[in-house]
């Protein structure tokens, strides 16, 4: 591939994540207000609410680890892009892979994580140490998923992963296949995006003992930010592992929308767990189901 | 007579050990000795046509012993081995110089001891790495056990306790790989290694067993394989620093270099494969990975609960240990490289982290983790160090440590080990609570008020952990660099050799380039600092200027949550930390102590003169009949 056109992709992945991101949280923050018969937010809020926090007066800083926690955050997703093949853009997807991209996904954590560590608050700290648990948590069946799907498919290119899914139409794809793995796969995705009843580590309505304690201006917009891709990337990922991708564009978002409307909608009827509960359950139920998947794989 | 490139390596050494016996006591000695570790690498860097697909170098010297020949060679595995051993020797002795050096000898510490153990280490691994039949590699082995002994045990108290403990394992360890060579002797009539790999080839299942069974236990000690890790993380983290540096980064590794040799290189893993455990689907080769991947998983659940940074360390090392054996059982390709290169990898992050920590505790005095915080304000460079090391540590990119654990999964990938896969992972995500338990805890949060003066640490300790971070980076962004050398060390075993590039590893099954990987990681950052700066600039506010829920703190006591970090954790998993293994040392012990009660109640207080009596009659009713 000719330098320009890799570099224009490499480019162009992570601001159609970015643009695709902010619409998933319109979509999210509509979806609740549906849920709790309100009328929700207008096309542009999430946007908005990014360049107000960026453009706010008062921007407190606790050191140099604050800040460059935040851009890691950011950065970590804005590489772990690249590595999602997207339709017509595969970018570096086959020189990383499904694992690369798995740990590439935990260096916003740790940003997130080194950021608040430097916010001096305990409270910010228990909330890293639940979120850290939490990270402990889903990744588990998270594995079992996706060892199951590189074993069936033979391969860690996400790229060759999503050909062998559109090869044979509906019947090839990841989900029909392995349905086990696919819910499985699909409860882990949930826990991963820190929705109820799995955020008891961000602890929206307690904000004392959440890792945004701290947060305020433009690190919350980089935090911000770091959400919009994080919507993107997972359910992008959950369409590249089990949907068979995106042949066109609009499959591909149509797709990767419906995937992530079904653990947002569950969300909003939830209370949360405790984290030890929300480890005993991810411990539970996704391990054992993607073993049984497993089974059906091996 | 002409001395071979091995001879000088031999003779460098050597000479670093009587210089530091000799002339140990001058305080300029650490110097000498730091330029003498040099000069050894540069003796290695002669050999480096090994680490490229060159001929094994004899040494020129050999010896008869009872009509066995004794000899020494290096090949592409014992230069890589070398290598990391001459590598950490280095930089920690020169961490060692200067003020580190002062302040020990203030606190009563002995220089000269601790110049000529690590001295003695060095050399005696080399005599180890360089053994050319399995005669010299006990030999090697033994001197390695008492070397290490020595350098565990200068530190006194607790440090001496777990030295005692380790030469006890040791000792039961060496018993169990004399027998093995014995058992070898009477198959193979021979301990020359072409010898012993044609009588393995004829040998019976119960006989390749048994042997497996003894050279795994035995060099197993060393290397801190479950059931016998019990002595080494309290033995590695109580010896001074730079020792500490030294042992977490290779001291237990002469045990993998071992097994590598005796299992996989003279047995062959094929071999193994074909013992099958009765009545069950797994055969030895399926036992040895459970084991490494046990010992992955339980003594990274044990570092999470450690409140002493070094402790935290070395029970790291050992969970890290397990990823190697692990690499190396798998034997394909992808696995062979991921568990050589993890040695190489792990030498350099776990001697920058144990570096890291000794800054800490020579600038604060202490590595207590309830007992420290918020020093990134303080020491910057160790933090950074320190963050450098953990990542790699726990194995995410960009740091070296990622590139060994993906070939290690891969291969386990490849293999269709999906439990076993689960199991590693499980022990990264393990790690990776547990730095950031380490980090937060020495770095991060709150900064005590003791600590407010507290300086950087200097610079004849920052200059080597710097040089080893930048080394972590380095090989995780070119990991072709050391896998070029894995790949001789590979085929010097007769495994194969993966595809690599300079930038990871390229196979149909999906590949990775490290390159392209951090190359864009880090350009996503940059965005991200744009992204960031362009918003209006921010305020440093005084660490006590943030939000405690209404709850009104003073200035005098500082809040630092650091104990009990994973409580929601802990909740669940407390009740599985039995201490099992504590138990069963602890129940072994008690055996041996009534079995020679017993011996030693009928030989004193019974009637000698019976026992003489009938043994005399015994010895007559022999001869007569």
């Amino acid at each position: 591939m000719a330098p320009v056109e890799l570099f224009v992709e490499l480019t162009l992945m992570p601001l159609i994540a970015f643009a695709v991101g902010l619409m998933m949280v319109l979509m999210m923050r509509r979806i609740a207000a549906r849920l709790q018969r309100r009328v929700g937010p207008p096309f542009f809020q999430p946007l908005y609410d990014i360049v107000k926090l960026h453009g706010k007066k008062t921007q407190v800083s606790h050191g140099l680890i604050h800040d460059i926690g935040i851009i890691m955050a950011m950065g970590g997703y804005i590489a772990a892009e690249t590595l999602l093949p997207v339709p017509g853009m595969n970018g570096i997807a086959d020189k990383g892979g499904i694992i690369t991209l798995l740990y590439l996904m935990m260096i916003p954590s740790l940003g997130l994580a080194l950021g608040v560590g430097q916010c001096a608050n305990p409270n910010g700290s228990i909330g890293i140490a639940r979120a850290l648990t939490a990270m402990l948590a889903y990744d588990i069946p998270l594995v079992i998923v996706i060892f199951g799907v590189s074993f069936a498919y033979g391969s860690t290119n996400l790229v060759t992963l999503i050909q062998a899914q559109q090869a044979g139409g509906f019947e090839t794809w990841g989900a029909v296949q392995n349905p086990v793995l696919a819910l499985a796969g699909l409860i882990a995705m949930h826990a991963s995006l820190g929705k109820q009843p799995f955020e008891i580590y961000i602890a929206p309505s307690e904000i004392a003992t959440g890792p945004m304690v701290e947060m305020g201006g433009k690190y919350l917009g980089g935090l911000f930010v770091m959400q919009c891709f994080q919507l993107y990337t997972s359910s992008v990922l959950y369409v590249s592992l089990f949907l068979g991708g995106g042949t066109t564009w609009f499959d591909f978002l149509l797709k990767s929308f419906l995937v992530l409307a079904i653990p947002v909608s569950i969300a909003y009827l939830f209370p949360r767990y405790r984290t030890e509960d929300l480890l005993r359950l991810m411990w539970k139920w996704p391990v054992m189901l993607g073993l049984i998947g497993l089974a059906f794989v091996m | 007579m002409t001395l071979s490139p091995l001879d000088e390596l031999l003779i460098y050494s050597a000479a670093t050990l009587l210089v530091a016996l000799l002339l140990g006591r001058r305080l300029a000695v650490g110097w000498m000795v730091t330029v003498l570790y040099g000069v050894q690498l540069l003796g290695l860097l002669k050999l480096a046509a090994l680490a490229y697909g060159g001929e094994a170098v004899p040494a020129s010297f050999s010896f008869e012993v009872l009509g066995h020949h004794l000899g020494w060679r290096f090949d592409a595995l014992s230069w890589f081995f070398a290598l990391i051993t001459l590598g950490s020797a280095l930089l920690s002795s020169w961490y060692s110089c200067g003020e580190w050096e002062r302040s020990f000898r203030r606190q009563g510490g002995n220089l000269w001891l601790f110049h000529s153990a690590l001295a003695l280490n060095v050399f005696c691994m080399l005599i180890l790495l360089s053994s050319g039949d399995l005669l010299s590699l006990f030999i090697g082995w033994e001197l390695v056990s008492w070397a290490g002994f020595l350098l565990m045990a200068m530190a006194g108290g607790i440090a001496t306790q777990a030295a005692m403990r380790y030469i006890t394992y040791a000792m039961a360890g060496a018993m169990a790989i004399f027998g093995g060579i014995a058992l070898v002797y009477v198959s193979a009539g021979s301990l020359q290694y072409e010898a012993i790999v044609t009588a393995v080839a004829r040998m019976d299942t119960a006989h390749l067993w048994m042997l497996v069974i003894l050279f795994s236990a035995g060099f197993g000690v060393k290397m801190g394989l479950l059931p016998f890790h019990l002595w080494q993380a309290p033995a590695y983290a109580e010896t001074p620093g730079p020792g500490s540096a030294f042992l977490g980064a290779i001291s237990s590794r002469m045990g993998l270099f071992a097994i590598l040799l005796v299992l996989v290189k003279l047995f062959g893993i094929i071999n193994i494969e074909s013992l099958k455990i009765p009545f069950t689907l797994i055969d030895a080769r399926d036992l040895l990975a459970w084991i490494a991947v046990l010992t992955i998983i339980l003594p990274t659940f044990t570092a999470m609960k450690q409140n002493d940074a070094r402790h935290l360390l070395a029970w790291h090392g050992i969970g890290q240990g397990g990823y190697m054996l692990l690499g190396l059982v798998v034997a394909d390709a992808m696995g062979g490289a991921g568990g050589l290169l993890h040695v190489f990898n792990h030498a350099t992050y776990q001697a920058a982290l144990f570096m890291a920590v000794t800054a800490v505790i020579h600038r604060t005095g202490t590595a207590d983790l309830n007992k420290l915080g918020g020093l990134v304000v303080r020491m910057p460079l160790s933090f950074l160090v320190l963050l450098v090391g953990i990542i790699g540590l726990a194995g995410l990119p960009p740091m070296n440590g990622f590139v060994s654990k993906w070939l290690v999964y891969r291969s386990l990938l490849n293999q269709g080990m999906p439990l076993l896969f689960l199991a590693s992972v499980i022990g990264t995500l393990g790690t990776i609570l547990s730095v950031y338990k380490l980090i937060h805890n020495i770095f991060l949060g709150q900064l005590r008020v003791e600590h407010e003066q507290v300086k950087e640490a200097p610079w004849s300790m920052m200059v080597p952990m710097l040089i080893l971070a930048a080394i972590i980076f380095v090989t995780g962004l070119f990991p072709g660099i050391p896998l070029a050398w894995v790949a001789s060390a590979q085929q010097a075993v007769g495994l194969p050799v993966p595809d690599y590039t300079l930038g990871g590893v390229s196979s149909g099954s999906g590949s990775l380039d490290m390159i392209w990987v951090i190359g864009v990681l880090f350009a996503g950052f940059g965005i991200g600092a744009l992204i960031f700066y362009s918003a209006g600039p921010s305020k440093r506010v005084h660490q006590l200027d943030n939000y405690a829920g209404g709850h009104f703190l003073t200035a005098d006591v500082r809040y630092q949550y650091s104990d009990n970090f994973y409580a929601g954790l802990m909740h669940l998993i407390k009740g599985w930390y039995r201490g099992s293994f504590l138990w069963l040392e602890s129940s072994v012990r008690s055996l041996v102590e009534f079995l020679s009660l017993g011996m030693q109640g009928i030989y004193r207080r019974a009637n000698a003169e019976f026992y003489l009596l009938s043994t005399a009659l015994f010895v007559i009713a022999w001869v007569v009949f």
